[in-house]
């Protein structure tokens, strides 16, 4: 059995692996294969979206089946298909000595901390305040691997190859860039992805990994939200661990050898909720001594130790949280009726959210923080927000156009988000979505400055009529010449924030023109103009 | 793990190759300025006319039959030839949009190349949207592959930065292919432009340049004319068949499509561009990059002064 659960390791993990590459457009206007599949089976994204949003997408549905199977034979997601957990898994690996070993593999009170974490996010998902994905186990993951493992990767493959390609030696760029374009096509991103924070969020998951040295699957054992889900319906699961007091001689290899530090040595001592069926014990006894079977539970069977006492403080944390989180600058009002009068009038103008996203509100009770917007993001225009979403909506998505734009024909992030927060749109409805508005700034402006030509921001706006106009102006230039030249304005009705313009403005440090979030689809109140506001018409 | 002599070694090994490879990948920019242009193409002498335009409804056709009326391809393209294809493909639009060169022209230009015995076609664009996008939904990609080119993504580490000889643009990172083939064809669509006014073929030759293409606009007509001297494209043909009348160069709304049905091919790419302006009712001299490309003795801006081969299929 343990071999079986090595190949089901294996396949899930390559299955990550997979679907995280192919989470990239690929040549289609569809992703086929994008990686929130995983999410599909996630039960606590699906309850704390429904939770904190009362509705979830269908997909979210498949994580019942994960619910069930749960019931019936325990926390085999854990230890057979959690990409993260096999992750760990390997990580945990280390060369103590064996009653060290023991020693670091008994079963540990604070354990439970990880069920007092689920208490309080899903106390917190019923308030409306969704901040599950900052330790749910697929959030955290596919958010690593793209934000900083894939990019950290392509980074040393390409400061690899690229000198040695821009050597210029005949014989040596025959040798090696057919290996590099088969790389770049089958394993790289296409370009080199960068992502604001993503050293950050990579010490995060380097924190997380070296961890494991300190407890075999610290993560698993003491910190994963859905682990503790898992675990809370497993309590009532078939699996049943049986020990034969007759020819167990004590020798705890079992214990040596457990993942879940679910104390397997007799049928007593065992946690079923901390039980990951990963096979180990019963594969480790030098007599055979160890059974897993299905069998009805007991109730006097042991439990996880987590106090009322830690339940109720939980729950007032998360009462808490919504407290502190909700009084920043945002305005946010305490419920959306005020929200239409008085509150919530201060918006962000950095805060570009993609298109399809929902409106603030909603959005805030839908995103997991999963990343995949960003990865899939074909300009890597997609970045994780700090502070401009509020703490609330840390490593949200927001588009920074210098770094890349918005493409006009492409839908890529619309499709791959497994909550809802960003709705898919067909490229009809994107085209007609504003995520911003660009403005000029003329005291940067290279025609308004400087009395040259430029207009490189009308040149590749993308919208069929374009939405950068310009007049032409006689201007004095710095040498005191009189010149006509091409300045550059927009026409807010047609402008949909695309950002384009922003990214390839000759001024790079500090455009010229930039988007902000305001006339942004999404939003009623986040407008500018009279005619979009009352949607009546204006001459 | 323990310090001994061999796990010291290699930790030095490891800082020395970590401290190496920011070194190497300096040298991504490397120059090969104050050498001469890498490539001097010869203008080539043609035996029949300087330029032939034909119209007619069938791209393929009316492509074919231009290079025929100018002595064939082999007159432009030798047996062994490494060729380079340069059509637009800067925009991620479909050809009916006439943002982009009909794929049906390149394609047929591919064939014809390989036909005349070239020993390798590449097909290639520095594009101004999404390289994938621009590359394979608009299906210039599969259509050249097709026929046999090879039409690979550009890639950041083969700019080289030469010579370029100009008086305002002395050096620029430039594509490495565009400086080693043996024949250049520059196949431009023909499409309105806010700010040149026409962009056709010398414009066109953009698309082979890296580095800040952003800041050429800001004397976009001289830079054009020195990229063109430059380049030297052995051939220019127009793809004329749809061209874009407004809203250019990104167009994107068919009502600024017209359907012209015409090829131009010419080895003078500033004849090439004048007689495209025609298309659009402008007058050539109206044109700055071609009255300093005449002037820099690039071509000429009197279509007439050429023997033209004018031809309806």
């Amino acid at each position: 059995m343990r071999t079986a659960r090595r190949i089901s390791q294996a396949f899930f993990f390559a299955l990550f692996i997979f679907l995280l590459i192919m989470t990239e457009y690929k040549g289609t206007d569809e992703i086929k294969y994008p990686v929130k599949i995983f999410f599909d089976f996630d039960p606590l994204v699906a309850l704390s979206t429904f939770l904190a949003a009362y509705s979830v997408p269908k997909t979210l549905l498949w994580s019942l089946l994960v619910v069930g199977l749960t019931l019936a034979v325990g926390r085999f997601f854990c230890a057979w298909v959690c990409p993260m957990g096999t992750l760990n898994h390997l990580l945990s690996h280390n060369r103590r000595k064996a009653a060290e070993k023991i020693r670091r593999n008994r079963y540990d009170k604070r354990q439970g901390w990880k069920y007092i974490a689920l208490v309080f996010f899903i106390v917190a998902a019923m308030l409306g305040l969704q901040i599950v994905g900052f330790l749910d186990p697929f959030s955290v993951l596919i958010r690593s691997f793209a934000l900083a493992v894939n990019p950290a990767f392509n980074y040393l493959l390409r400061a690899m190859f690229y000198p040695l390609l821009s050597l210029d030696w005949p014989w040596l760029t025959a040798l090696i860039e057919p290996v590099f374009t088969f790389f770049r096509k089958f394993v790289l991103s296409f370009e080199q992805p960068y992502f604001y924070q993503g050293l950050f969020i990579g010490l995060v998951f380097v924190a997380i990994a070296v961890l494991n040295q300190v407890r075999r699957r610290f993560w698993c054992r003491y910190l994963c939200p859905l682990g503790a889900l898992l675990g809370l319906f497993s309590r009532f699961s078939l699996l049943r661990l049986q020990v034969d007091e007759k020819t167990c001689t004590g020798c705890m290899s079992c214990v040596e050898n457990c993942e879940g530090a679910c104390e397997p040595q007799s049928s007593q001592s065992w946690i079923r909720s901390e039980c990951m069926p990963c096979w180990n014990c019963v594969e480790a006894c030098p007599h055979g001594s160890i059974k897993i079977r299905l069998a009805l539970p007991r109730i006097a069977d042991r439990s996880v130790d987590f106090t009322k006492r830690q339940v109720i403080a939980s729950i007032g944390s998360a009462v808490g949280a919504l407290a502190l989180f909700r009084i920043d600058g945002r305005k946010v009002a305490p419920s959306a009726s005020v929200a239409e009068t008085r509150e919530s009038k201060r918006f962000n103008p950095a805060l570009i959210r993609p298109p399809g996203a929902v409106e603030e509100r909603e959005f805030l009770t839908r995103c997991i923080r999963c990343g995949e917007c960003m990865k899939v993001c074909i300009k890597n225009a997609i970045h994780p927000t700090l502070m401009e979403a509020g703490l609330e909506g840390l490593w949200s998505p927001y588009l920074k156009m210098q770094l890349g734009y918005c493409e006009f024909n492409c839908t890529l992030c619309t499709q791959v988000c497994p909550t809802g927060a960003i709705q898919e749109l067909t490229t009809e409805q994107k085209h007609q979505t504003k995520i911003g508005l660009a403005f000029f700034d003329k005291n940067r402006c290279i025609p308004f400055t400087l009395g040259r030509d430029c207009i490189v921001c009308e040149e590749v706006c993308p919208t069929p009529k374009k939405a950068i106009i310009f007049e032409e102006v006689e201007v004095t230039d710095p040498a005191g010449n009189r010149v006509v030249v091409k300045q550059p304005r927009i026409d807010p009705h047609l402008c949909v924030g695309c950002g384009m313009c922003e990214y390839v403005c000759p001024l790079v440090d500090k455009p010229g023109v930039y988007v902000t979030s305001i006339g942004e689809s999404r939003s009623k109140d986040n407008q500018l103009l009279l005619d979009v506001y009352g949607s009546g018409i204006t001459k | 793990m323990p310090m001994n002599r061999k796990n010291f070694f290699k930790a030095i090994g490891a800082s020395a190759l970590a401290a190496g490879l920011p070194g190497c990948s300096g040298s991504g920019g490397r120059e090969t300025a104050g050498a001469v242009p890498l490539h001097r193409r010869e203008p080539v002498v043609t035996p029949g006319p300087k330029m032939a335009v034909v119209t007619g409804a069938d791209p393929e056709a009316i492509t074919r039959r231009a290079i025929q009326e100018m002595g064939g391809i082999g007159v432009f393209v030798s047996r062994g030839d490494k060729v380079l294809i340069k059509p637009n493909i800067g925009w991620d639009r479909v050809p009916a949009q006439a943002a982009t060169t009909n794929p049906q022209v390149v394609a047929t230009l591919v064939a014809m190349c390989l036909d005349a015995g070239a020993a390798r076609v590449t097909v290639l664009d520095n594009t101004i949207s999404e390289p994938r996008r621009c590359y394979m939904r608009r299906e210039i990609k599969k259509a050249a592959e097709e026929v046999g080119a090879e039409v690979p993504f550009v890639e950041n580490y083969n700019f080289r930065k030469v010579n370029i000889g100009g008086e305002l643009i002395r050096e620029w990172p430039v594509y490495r292919k565009a400086l080693e083939v043996d024949k250049m064809i520059n196949v431009p669509i023909a499409k309105h432009h806010s700010l040149s006014r026409l962009t056709i073929g010398m414009k066109n030759l953009y698309g082979l340049l890296g580095g800040r293409r952003n800041q050429l606009h800001q004397d976009v007509h001289l830079s054009i004319a020195e990229m063109t001297a430059f380049f030297a494209p052995t051939l220019t043909v127009v793809d004329a068949f749809r061209i874009l009348i407004a809203n250019g160069p990104s167009g994107g709304s068919l009502s600024d499509v017209r359907q012209a049905n015409t090829i131009i091919a010419s080895v003078d790419p500033v004849a090439a561009d004048s007689r495209a302006a025609a298309l659009f009712d402008i007058d050539p001299q109206e044109i700055h990059y071609l009255v300093l490309g005449s002037q820099m003795g690039i071509g000429t801006l009197e279509v007439e002064s050429l023997e033209v081969k004018e031809v309806a299929i």
